[in-house]
């Protein structure tokens, strides 16, 4: 009771002059109303507590929504892009030479995979592939978005597919997944394979020079493929859709079909392409050819071989076979055509005739004695025939080839009159080709050694340059060039491989550049025209190339592939094949051409063993134009296919 | 059974009030886990069959006077007791807990059943007489009697639901009149004891739930996730929400068990903050028409009846729903009346039921 009443006069305190009445009330009340003091504290608490909730759910609901909604929409939406297939190729003629067809891939999805370990192991036993090689695809791209699938296995057989879509039904293998992917298709034996190219991931550094590239793009990475990567690629498409948590696809929300890139129309011609190709394969050469329309430029053939598949880059190749394709020491990635340097040897005697006939130190008719060799700045050099041509105009020298003759008109041009006749003929620098990677060509002048070595340029070096040996090296594309422009009259062309493109409206024709202005008379013309159709159809070193009534005319060459000192030297030393090689350089017919051309045959020794391909190809493109029977392939020579098979890299 | 004399005495709004919460939790449900249809999955019958049970319940607990429960309240104490000792032994573990007890239609959680006779327990412990400040050995056997289930439910293991026996006593014992001094005392002891909870009395997944609350970016694909997942859930249901239905986290079930302890997030994300207001109000609603109830208590017993039962109901209510928002670590704690889940159901009705009692009896002798 005490303690009851210390209570009230303690609350008399509180409350103030209402005191008075609580010592009237009874105890019970007194406890009534503390009690609810106490329950209002609570409701109060309650009260607020409910309050900071709604504060709670304010804040994220309606001030941060936007950003909570873009990750519940991340959550659930997936973008996947659509990949689109890259334009068909078309030859000349409007024969499929590139297109796409359907290849099936694996892939892991990060995000689905609770276990990678797991996944990785159970899908190279199911698969047959190799872990490792797994996991080094999965940790290649460490970088990618766990929702971003990571393809493992491209272009996986029917049987790799079968077995991972049965275990992923018993969800062993969650996180798996086979796409279709639009796969190109190239022709097979590796028919034109440095022309086309081949198309791979696009590198970190082709992302940085163009903005369009998006990482994980498939893009050309040589040949037409590259050249032409803008019109081949096509857009993208985009799948967005719902997911659940577990990664299923519920809906899709928008499709964006994927465009396909535009279609492309190359000069070449297919069957001329092949028949060269067949007809290298057939003499067991390796070696480049490049045949041109000397009216336009337009490339009909561009051979490089040996060749590679490149379907095996179609779908991702694998470390083996690159690794095999780089250190091979035939250099099958190497497209000799556009990028191999040889020295043209006697194919260069043109030039350096046109040279001298256009600056006017001699006439067609001007005549030298040939005794077997000569003697310049003091050093004997041996013409090509021990016992000499005789006398020989001009028109002969160039049938017979015969050195001495060169000799003296080189020596009497000089380099740098050479050089020049060489730039306007376009044997000098690069042809400007509609294709990656053509390394420039190489014509001496005394300002070229000046800068390069420093050193002034002695007469006597020109002697061997009048020859195509010495300092000059040349892509077989540049000699072709020069070539058709022989053949055309004296107008430099720049060889192109683009025709037309069709981006989905029709076909729009690419305006060709034309040939330059004629840079030769006609006097000079007719005479190299005359000295090149003796080659062939006279007592010149071209007979194999010779076909009735089609008027061919070219120049063998050799190209030294060791001096015959160094020879010597390595003779019994090295595994490597140092025989010289083959040039044949051609157009036909001679008069108004319309095709000319290039073949090195490797280690052919001599140019008239390269000339029965250009007959070979000569003769398919009369009997295509013409409409008459494909002719029969060239046969080898006996010596040729035993040595060739002895060596065992003959194809 | 109820004397009709008493009937207009049934708080009708509170018990209105009650129904539409389950209602609304009924509804998330079927938006959860109805198929693509709209066919009700047999989950939503379980709820309406526990809805149904729990009313049952609530009849019961309304017919008999409260008096006459608590004079027994040791004796369901003691049954209640035992029956988590059997749990212990012989329940149904699933989850990771041995919680229930196998029935033949569903498994009973006595845990949930423990709060009621715990709340008649301690009602009647400090409502004894007419004392006005609970002796110290009243303090000291209230923890005791506590104390006993809470260690047998945490050794299920189910941290959770012991823990929400604790704000009951503490309630209980500050609306007897306990000297806010002496919780004041209490209040130091428990956070000073904390890092010795932490280290000894805590399982290992338990502090990871923590430590991840703490920082849900630990490990966001594991503990973290579903925290990180809830907060999503709510915040991308806006002012309006993406409506009944058309939810995206807890439709794709990106929110794990959206039907049980995030079903507040559902309805955060489908029905948006309005939606949300709308149920804290009526949450609220409940809360305050109970004290109103206690206050209005015929007698110390009553109102500490009320207080104890709303003890826990509004400890687990803040809770499950700070948690729904992915404000505090994720514990598996219901939400009364809106989850999924029998036991819980049922026995959150039968403690209305008492509270409803009290109020209906005010005025009897």
């Amino acid at each position: 009771m005490a303690r009851a009443a210390r209570r009230a006069a303690a609350h008399a305190v509180q409350v103030g002059p209402k005191g008075w009445l609580l010592d009237m009330m009874s105890d019970a009340a007194v406890d009534r109303q503390r009690t609810g003091l106490r329950l209002g504290v609570l409701q109060v608490g309650a009260g607020l507590v409910f309050a900071v909730l709604a504060v709670s759910f304010w804040y994220l609901q309606v001030v941060r929504n936007a950003q909570y909604r873009e990750l519940a929409e991340q959550n659930h939406q997936r973008r996947l892009a659509l990949q689109a297939p890259r334009g068909v190729l078309f030859d000349r003629d409007f024969n499929v030479v590139v297109e796409n067809r359907h290849a099936l891939s694996i892939a892991i999805l990060k995000e689905h995979t609770a276990d990678l370990d797991k996944t990785v192991r159970l899908l190279a036993a199911v698969t047959g592939v190799s872990e490792q090689q797994i996991r080094d695809r999965v940790n290649r791209n460490r970088g990618v978005p766990s929702f971003r699938p990571i393809v493992v296995i491209e272009d996986a057989s029917l049987a790799q597919v079968a077995a991972v879509l049965a275990r992923r039904l018993d969800f062993e293998l969650p996180g798996v997944l086979v796409q279709r992917v639009p796969t190109r298709q190239y022709p097979t034996d590796g028919l034109a394979a440095h022309l086309l190219g081949y198309v791979g991931e696009v590198t970190s550094a082709q992302l940085a020079a163009d903005t369009g590239l998006r990482s994980g793009d498939l893009v050309g990475q040589s040949g037409v493929e590259r050249a032409f990567n803008r019109q081949l690629m096509g857009t993208d498409g985009e799948r967005r859709v719902t997911v659940n948590s577990v990664g299923r696809e519920i809906a899709t929300l928008e499709e964006i079909d994927a465009v396909e890139g535009n279609r492309v129309q190359l000069t070449i011609d297919l069957a001329l392409q092949k028949a060269v190709e067949e007809a290298f394969h057939a003499l067991g050469y390796n070696g480049a050819a490049v045949v041109l329309d000397p009216r336009t430029g337009e490339v009909l053939a561009l051979v490089s071989l040996p060749a590679y598949d490149p379907n095996a880059f179609a779908s991702g190749i694998d470390r083996v076979a690159w690794a095999e394709l780089n250190t091979n020491p035939l250099l099958p990635l190497q497209n000799r055509a556009i990028q191999g340097r040889y020295s043209p040897g006697s194919t260069f005697k043109v030039v350096v005739a046109a040279a001298a006939l256009e600056e006017g130190l001699v006439t067609a008719d001007h005549r030298i004695y040939c005794p077997g060799g000569a003697t310049f700045y003091g050093r004997f050099f041996q013409c090509n025939q021990r016992g000499g041509h005789g006398w020989v105009d001009l028109r002969h020298a160039i049938e017979r080839s015969c050195n001495v003759y060169f000799y003296t008109l080189g020596n009497m041009v000089g380099v740098d009159r050479i050089h020049k006749w060489a730039v306007a003929l376009g044997l000098s620098g690069i042809s400007g080709i509609d294709l990656p990677g053509e390394n420039p060509s190489l014509v001496p002048s005394t300002e070229w050694k000046r800068q390069r070595t420093g050193e002034k340029w002695y007469a006597g070096e020109t002697i061997s340059v009048s020859i195509g040996q010495g300092q000059v090296s040349v892509t077989p594309l540049a000699l072709a060039a020069t070539y058709a422009a022989v053949a055309n009259g004296g107008r430099r062309v720049t060889p192109r491989l683009l025709k037309a493109i069709d981006d989905g409206h029709g076909w729009t024709p690419v305006p060709a550049r034309p040939p330059g202005p004629p840079r030769l008379s006609p006097d000079t013309v007719a005479a190299l025209h005359g000295g090149l159709w003796l080659v062939v159809n006279g007592a010149g070193t071209g007979g194999r190339a010779r076909i009735d009534r089609r008027d061919v005319s070219g120049k063998t060459g050799t190209a030294q592939v060791i001096s015959l000192e160094g020879s010597k030297l390595a003779a019994g030393r090295t595994d490597l094949d140092l025989r010289d090689h083959g040039w044949f350089a051609f157009f036909a017919p001679r008069d108004n051409p319309e095709i000319a051309g290039v073949i090195l045959a490797e280690h052919a020794e001599h140019g008239y063993l390269a000339a029965p391909i250009a007959r070979h190809l000569l003769e398919t493109y009369f009997a295509k134009r013409d409409g008459l029977p494909a002719p029969a392939l060239p046969a080898p020579p006996r010596a040729q296919v035993a040595s060739a098979t002895a060596r065992g890299d003959g194809r | 059974m109820i004397d009709r004399r008493l009937m207009p005495h049934v708080d009708w709004v509170l018990l209105g009030a009650l129904y539409l919460l389950c209602l609304a939790g009924l509804a998330m449900i079927y938006s959860i886990t109805a198929g693509p249809s709209g066919e009700a999955p047999r989950l939503v019958y379980t709820q309406l069959t526990a809805v149904g049970l729990g009313t049952l319940a609530l009849l019961i607990c309304l017919a008999v006077d409260y008096r006459a429960l608590a004079d027994r309240a040791h004796i369901w104490y003691i049954m209640l007791i035992l029956l988590l000792v059997y749990v212990l032994v012989f329940g149904v573990v699933r989850g990771g807990g041995r919680r229930w007890i196998a029935l033949p239609f569903f498994n009973l959680q006595p845990s949930e059943f423990v709060k009621i006779g715990l709340a008649l327990l301690l009602a009647r412990l400090f409502g004894e007489g007419q004392r006005q400040v609970p002796t110290f050995r009243d303090l000291t056997l209230g923890g005791l009697l506590t104390a006993a289930p809470l260690v047998l439910i945490a050794r299920q293991p189910d941290l959770g639901t012991a823990v929400t026996l604790v704000p009951m006593l503490a309630l209980v014992a500050f609306a007897a009149g306990m000297r806010l001094k002496i919780a004041g005392i209490l209040l130091a002891c428990a956070v000073l004891s904390s890092p010795f909870v932490w280290t000894y009395a805590l399982q290992d997944y338990q502090r990871t739930r923590i430590k991840t609350f703490l920082d849900p970016t630990l490990d966001p694909r594991g503990a973290g996730y579903q925290q990180i997942q809830a907060r999503i859930t709510v915040g991308a249901g806006g002012v309006w929400g993406k409506g009944f239905r058309q939810g995206t986290q807890g439709q794709l079930s990106f929110l794990p068990v959206a039907h049980n302890d995030f079903i507040f997030s559902v309805l955060a994300e489908e029905l948006g903050f309005a939606g949300v207001l709308a149920l804290l109000a009526l949450y609220m609603f409940v809360v305050w028409r109970s004290l109103d109830t206690a206050r209005k208590a015929k007698d110390r017993l009553g109102m500490l009846l009320v207080v104890g039962v709303l003890g826990s109901f509004v400890f687990q209510v803040t809770y499950n729903i700070t948690m729904s928002a992915g404000l505090a670590p994720v514990k598996g704690l219901t939400l009364p009346l809106m989850s999924y889940g029998g036991s819980s159901i049922i026995a959150t009705l039968a403690g209305f039921g008492l509270i409803l009692n009290v109020r209906m009896r005010r005025f009897t002798n």
